[in-house]
């Protein structure tokens, strides 16, 4: 295909939150209302904001130590939170009722995610090295992931810290997730079995955000590491297809559009980029925040809007065509 | 046939002597001469014949004894012919003198001449011939004045004397007066209109000294109408010919020469310029055959000095530069003064230059520049030789004066801007730019070094894409457009799969067998090398690794590409790989200063301390010390050394802190402006506490840093911040670290956020600590510590605020919400070292979950009070305010009352009344205002006193290292002991172990009065109050000083991370190097062409 995407700024709001924008999602429109987006930030709330005019319509208090990340669920109906101190709070995202309190002791909490069906909410447990599956229906945890130590160490050796999980993504069949870890591996399991199935290999540095491309390239992850680079797998053959540098800091977050055409991410950088997968180069890039971008996000029913936030406090929405 | 009669004595009778038949010995004439006593003019005549037949001796015999004493006598009264003899003996011993070469002989012959003549004038002063002998000998002295003397004699006589006007002219000619000597050779043609074709030749030449060309030309024609083998007029011609310099006057010019040397081989100066042609022409056999016969046959100076010259000539261009030598020092030997001629000062300036004697070359160039003060040549070369005197700022006057004399040349501006790279990089920017232009405009290639030094230089400029642009050019078509990704797109892809792989090969060999062919000439290798540096800067990491693998696909030689593809590898922390290609690196040269510092540098950060130690000394020992890299990098090993070990030993520490310095310091001796040296020595400085003294060297440095793109030094910045927290100025230290943070890590560092949280500990804004360490938390999440600490800042804010004597009951409320937090995060802990996440004991973070839920309970306690009291106070406050309300109500009614009263006073009263009112309220206002003021300064006194305090204690922090030590064996977990992890591990230890010491002390002091431990926790009791009061005084100090323990680390880590950048500068030199390289090779080249 020959043509390119191109990005235009929509709206921005400086001062959205107190402090630093840490998290950013879209919840899906429901019946009764478009797509909303979800910000969570270090001044622990969590907010909801209306596109385009990026008009707040709600902020959630109750969360301690900043809040790290935010994931909706398909139906648009809930969305979780979660911040620092280990808890995730699952809530009505439309009259904000708790829903359910979740926590894992001592295992953290940083990226989550719900499956595509909504059946299970994965959540990155951190210095557990594992990831926990909880059940939408009954709330209760149903499965822990662990990612294997390596061969021969002892369970006391620190390289265990190492294995940290920061992110975590569901492939869009649901069959695959795939967690990152701090020391830069990335680990695949096969859900059904609830297995372990192999590491992808490549970076050496923190993977802070995964994501899989849509069907039919659904084997096809993308992830984003301190080393500045993103790589492409295959997810299922365990080999890297492709990397794509040109961020002069860490890249912090990555997100593929919703037709799978083009992958967006933010980076320490301070900017925004637009990637073209088959030039493995980015072919836009946006300069408009002024500090660290902490999460990039597609709406993924399309009409091509694409949301970041930063740590100097802003939102930025913009148009993608 | 002709004869001669010598009539013999008294007799008719005659000896007939057949003139063409004169016996070989001469004496058997003179005999007969003699015998006869024939008349003197026979004498003569004879030996005139014997002259003409090149018989001299015969000559000279005949002539000596027709002069002898006897002759005199027996012909006393016969004078004419005596002086004629004489003059004839003069005339030869002249000639004789003027063509000896050997300074004695010449003397001598001049001598005899000189005898002959006052001989002959002796006997008849007034004789004309006599003089004009005279004249002509001392011509030949060179005594032009005196000559002149001697014809003016003559032709004051005779003014039509033809020998004297000759004489005359010639005198003028050698005087410079053309003109005058042209009257005079005119006179003679109008006396003696049949004379040789000669005098016409001195008519042509004074026409040609004076300019007149076309007159000059038709003189010389009209002598070889005359006499059509007269060598110096077709020499004369030929000249003027080639003179004319194009290709028809050459050809005509070098047949006549050809003429001329047919007719008479002998003529140096056809001989001269044949050898001058031949020289351009390559022959250069011919030339040194022809030059040789030409020294052979003159003894003329500068015709000699131009053999000479020639010759030179021909051996330099043979490349001969000894014998080039030699003949140009013999062409200026021949030379009065370099006016007369200058080019042999040139070669041999040249040839000096390439022996490297750059005094003579220096001299010898400076003489051509006298005579030729605008020569761009010479200039260029003069300005070469101060480059190679190392006195650039003269070098570079010379260049400045070439490219303005000649703005269109483009050489000049080349070496203009190879002088000025190491000094002005602008500048040296701008004369490469222009010398490109004007090639460009003179549709000359521009070379490739050229476009690589300007991409180099606006590199360095940080105008990165005008490099990218210049680099472009350079390389112009070639392989790398289908890597670089502007071609066909799957090479491009191939090659981003692959980049983890450095001797996966395979996407070249796929391009040649889709038939692009894998070139990469040898003169474009430094600007890819260059280009993939450029990308590297621009974060297009997956260019830069595939040029780089295609250099080594072409040259698998080429070390610098193993070391930058390892540098990648190391910057995206893959030790492994970059370990691996340091190590191909080290294949191809075992002794590589800069992979052996790399591989020091990789070991060091993979813990590996003595292999570390070994190979940094290996790289130092490579350059015999010379490299200051080597050195510093040992220095930093020594310096980390002293420091990082927990149980500091004492003596260890000195020993290694004074090889630190030692090593920094013989650094900077070498280079006074070795920034990372003096960065160094701040740092050992600021360790022995001399805080003053590395805060200058900090801030030199750090000026020194900025602005070149190949120098980040974010340590300096640290350093700083580290020596105001040292010092108690939080505010400086915070803008300090805040900006190093923003300037060179995006804000992301969460070690420098740790120096940040704790700073804002000290100055007690615990908020800005607790958010910070939040920050950091986020950016480094599997980093326990910054937990434990915001834990520990949560609790520090918790309890300061309850000892605070006055609080709101929102200060509580949010103490207690902090409490709260802090027992979750430290039950996290707790919770999380039974998986052994992190290292801290969970006995200790008990302590601190039990002490902080005391502390909650308590401040619960204080809250629920805090309402009651806020209630009361509301209560209070609302039933004041009715109060108030009251009072206002009555007070208003009292004064509608007085109000209505006053109205029946008089106006005059009313007024005065009011006055008086208004004086009572200015009065007021001017003794409350003071007051206020004063207050005002005692706050600010107040404040004044707590910050000084504070420095004082930042200043003693060195003197409570005994203090500590004694909780440090306490606190010592062996698990820990035997970590190997990174620096911030060892920091976090470290940290941790301070809180644990100031837990300690609280633990001892609860400890000591069990029973209290409820009440002492819930601070109602003043026992709590004042333990707490007692204790701060050595715990801050305890805990500042552990803080500062890992300030004191955080320099030598961040050192060591900075060296990367220091190999980049390296190498950045090392390609420069290379291209300077490949100029000077063609510069050599370039002095060799340089010709008149």
């Amino acid at each position: 295909m020959a043509k390119s995407m191109k990005l235009a700024g929509l709206k921005s709001v400086e001062n959205a939150h107190d402090e630093s924008v840490w998290t950013a999602t879209w919840v899906p429109a429901t019946n009764s209302r478009p797509p909303v987006l979800l910000t969570g930030s270090l001044d622990e709330t969590v907010k909801l904001w209306r596109p385009d005019e990026l008009e707040l319509v709600r902020t959630n208090t109750g969360h301690c130590l900043g809040v790290v990340s935010v994931a909706a669920h398909p139906s648009g109906v809930i969305a979780a939170s979660a911040s620092l101190d280990s808890l995730v709070r699952v809530f009505d995202v439309d009259t904000n009722a708790t829903i359910a309190t979740l926590e894992a002791p001592p295992s953290e909490v940083w990226q989550m995610q719900f499956n595509p069906k909504g059946t299970t909410l994965a959540v990155s447990g951190g210095g557990s090295a594992s990831i926990k599956l909880w059940d939408t229906a009954t709330w209760r945890l149903v499965s822990t992931l662990s990612v294997p130590r390596p061969e021969g160490a002892k369970p006391s050796d620190k390289s265990s810290n190492k294995k940290f999980v920061l992110s975590v993504a569901w492939s869009p069949d649901g069959r695959r997730l795939a967690c990152g870890s701090m020391d830069g591996t990335i680990s695949v399991f096969d859900i059904a079995r609830a297995k372990f199935l192999h590491h992808l290999e490549g970076h050496y540095m923190p993977v802070r955000s995964l994501v899989f491309s849509p069907e039919p390239d659904g084997r096809k992850l993308y992830s984003a590491s301190d080393d500045g680079h993103v790589h492409i797998y295959d997810a299922e053959g365990k080999a890297i297809i492709g990397a794509m540098s040109g961020h002069s800091g860490w890249v912090l977050s990555v997100d593929v559009s919703p037709d799978g055409e083009a992958i967006a991410t933010g980076s320490s950088d301070k900017t925004v980029r637009l990637w073209d997968f088959r030039m493995r180069a980015a072919i836009q890039t946006m300069s408009n925040h002024s500090d660290q971008v902490w999460a990039v996000a597609f709406r993924p029913s399309g009409g091509g809007r694409l949301a970041s936030v930063s740590d100097d406090k802003s939102i930025s929405l913009y148009h993608c065509s | 046939m002709a004869c001669v009669y010598i009539p013999v004595q008294n007799s008719e009778e005659e000896v007939r002597v057949a003139l063409d038949q004169l016996p070989r010995d001469a004496s058997d004439i003179l005999d007969i001469l003699k015998a006869e006593q024939a008349p003197l003019d026979l004498w003569l005549i004879i030996a005139r014949e014997y002259f003409k037949q090149g018989k001299v001796e015969q000559f000279r015999q005949i002539l000596e004894e027709g002069s002898s004493p006897e002759i005199d006598e027996y012909y006393a009264d016969v004078r004419y012919e005596r002086i004629a003899i004489l003059n004839a003996l003069g005339a030869y011993y002249s000639y004789l003198g003027k063509i000896e070469t050997r300074q004695r002989e010449k003397e001598e012959h001049f001598i005899l001449a000189t005898q002959y003549y006052n001989k002959a004038s002796r006997i008849d002063m007034h004789e004309p011939s006599t003089w004009v002998g005279k004249g002509q000998l001392l011509l030949a002295k060179g005594e032009v004045e005196q000559a002149f003397a001697a014809f003016k004699i003559v032709l004051e006589g005779d003014r039509d004397n033809v020998p004297a006007l000759l004489g005359q002219a010639c005198v003028e000619f050698n005087r410079g007066r053309y003109s005058d000597s042209l009257e005079l050779y005119k006179r003679t043609l109008q006396v003696y209109p049949n004379c040789p074709g000669a005098v016409r030749l001195g008519i042509g030449l004074c026409r040609y000294k004076l300019g007149q060309f076309q007159k000059a030309r038709q003189a010389f024609q009209r002598v070889l109408e005359l006499d059509s083998e007269n060598v110096e007029a077709l020499v004369a011609l030929a000249i003027m010919d080639l003179q004319a310099n194009d290709a028809a006057g050459i050809e005509k010019g070098m047949d006549k020469m050809r003429r001329a040397f047919e007719i008479y081989p002998y003529c140096a100066m056809a001989l001269n310029y044949l050898a001058n042609h031949f020289f351009f022409t390559g022959q250069h056999f011919l030339v040194e055959q022809l030059t040789e016969t030409a020294l052979a046959v003159t003894n003329h100076g500068p015709t000699k000095s131009h053999s000479f010259y020639n010759l030179a000539r021909s051996y330099h261009s043979k490349g001969d530069f000894e014998k080039a030598g030699y003949y140009y020092m013999a062409s200026i030997k021949e030379i009065n003064k370099p006016v007369e001629f200058v080019f042999p000062y040139y070669g041999l300036g040249q040839v000096k230059l390439k022996s490297g004697d750059f005094r003579s070359a220096l001299s010898n160039f400076e003489k051509v520049l006298e005579v030729y003060p605008d020569n761009c040549e010479t200039l260029k070369a003069l300005g070469h030789i101060y480059v190679q005197l190392g006195q650039v700022e003269k070098a570079q006057e010379f260049m400045r004066k070439a490219a303005k004399i000649d703005p269109r040349d483009a050489q000049a501006f080349l070496d203009l801007g190879e002088l000025l790279i190491s000094s002005d990089t602008g500048a040296a920017l701008d004369a490469f730019k222009t010398a490109r232009n004007l090639l460009e405009k003179g549709s000359q290639a521009v070379p490739v070094e050229v476009l690589n030094n300007i991409g180099v230089l606006h590199f360095e400029r940080e105008e990165l894409e005008l490099a990218l642009e210049s680099f472009n050019k350079a390389l112009g078509d070639g392989v790398w457009l289908a890597l670089t990704g502007n071609k066909p797109k799957s090479y491009v892809i191939e090659a981003s799969a692959s980049i983890l792989d450095y001797k996966d090969m395979q996407v070249f060999h796929r391009l040649e067998e889709d038939g692009i062919p894998v070139e990469l000439p040898w003169n474009k290798v430094t600007v890819v090398f260059n280009l993939a540096r450029l990308h590297e800067q621009l974060h297009n990491t997956g260019i830069a690794n595939i040029l780089y693998r295609l250099i080594l696909f072409k040259y698998p030689d080429y070390v610098d590409a193993y070391l930058r593809l390892a540098a990648i590898a190391k910057a995206r922390n893959n030790l492994q790989l970059s370990i691996e290609l340091v190590n191909e690196a080290l294949k191809v040269n075992d002794k590589c200063p800069n992979a052996l510092s790399m591989l020091g540098d990789l070991e060091l950060k993979n813990d590996d301390w003595v292999k570390a130690k070994e190979t940094l000394r290996s790289a130092s020992d490579a350059t015999n010390g010379k490299d200051s890299y080597g050195i510093l990098s040992l220095g930093n090993w020594n310096y980390f050394a002293a420091i990082r070990n927990e149980k500091r030993n004492p003596k260890l520490e000195a020993t290694h802190l004074e090889k630190a310095k030692e090593l920094y310091t013989r650094v900077l001796v070498q280079h006074t402006d070795n920034l990372y040296a003096a960065n160094g020595a701040g740092v050992v400085l600021a360790e022995k506490g001399q805080f003053d003294v590395s805060k200058d060297i900090f801030t030199q440095v750090q000026e020194g840093a900025s602005g070149s793109v190949f120098v980040q030094m974010p340590d300096v910045w640290i350093n700083l911040a580290h020596i105001f927290f040292a010092q108690g100025n939080f505010a400086l230290a915070v803008k300090m670290y805040q900006n190093c943070l923003r300037k060179f890590y995006y804000n992301t560092d969460s070690q420098i956020l740790l120096y940040l949280a704790r700073t804002h500990y000290e100055a007690e804004q615990w908020q800005e600590c607790k958010k910070t360490l939040l920050r950091a938390i986020h950016l480094a999440p599997s980093n326990y510590t910054l937990r434990f600490d915001a834990g520990v800042a949560m609790q520090k804010f918790s309890t300061s605020t309850l000892q605070k004597d006055k609080r709101t009951a929102d200060e509580v409320r949010s103490t207690v919400a902090e409490l709260e937090n802090a027992v979750r995060i430290f039950s996290q802990l707790s919770a999380a070292s039974n998986l052994h996440l992190h290292g801290f004991d969970e006995k200790k973070i008990n302590t601190h979950v039990e002490y902080c839920k005391h502390l909650l309970e308590a401040a619960k306690v204080h809250r629920e009070a805090a309402e009651r009291e806020e209630q009361q106070n509301r209560q209070k406050q609302e039933a004041a305010r009715q109060l108030a309300l009251a009072e206002e109500a009555r007070r208003k009614a009292e004064e509608q009352r007085k109000y209505l009263l006053e109205r029946r006073k008089q106006e005059d009263e009313q007024k005065r009344l009011q006055q008086a009112e208004e004086h009572f309220k200015r009065e007021q206002w001017k003794s409350s205002n003071p007051s206020r003021r004063r207050d005002r300064s005692e706050i600010d006194d107040e404040e004044g006193g707590h910050s000084e305090k504070k420095r004082r204690k930042g200043g003693k922090r060195r003197r409570k290292d005994k203090n500590r030590s004694r909780y440090e064996r306490d606190d010592e977990e062996p698990d820990m002991m035997d970590d190997r992890e990174e620096m911030d591990d060892e920091d976090a230890n470290r940290n941790y172990r301070e809180s644990t010491t100031q837990m300690n002390d609280q633990d001892d002091d609860n400890g000591e009065n069990p029973h209290d431990l409820l009440a002492a926790a819930g601070l109602e009791d003043s026992d709590l109050e004042d333990d707490e009061a007692a204790v701060p005084s050595s715990a801050a100090g305890r805990r500042r000083q552990a803080w500062s323990e890992s300030e004191d680390d955080e320099p030598s880590q961040r050192r060591s991370e900075s060296s990367p950048v220091r190999e980049d500068l390296a190498e950045q030199q090392e390609s420069e190097g290379e291209i300077r390289e490949d100029n000077h090779k063609r510069n050599a080249g370039d002095a060799l062409d340089d010709e008149d």
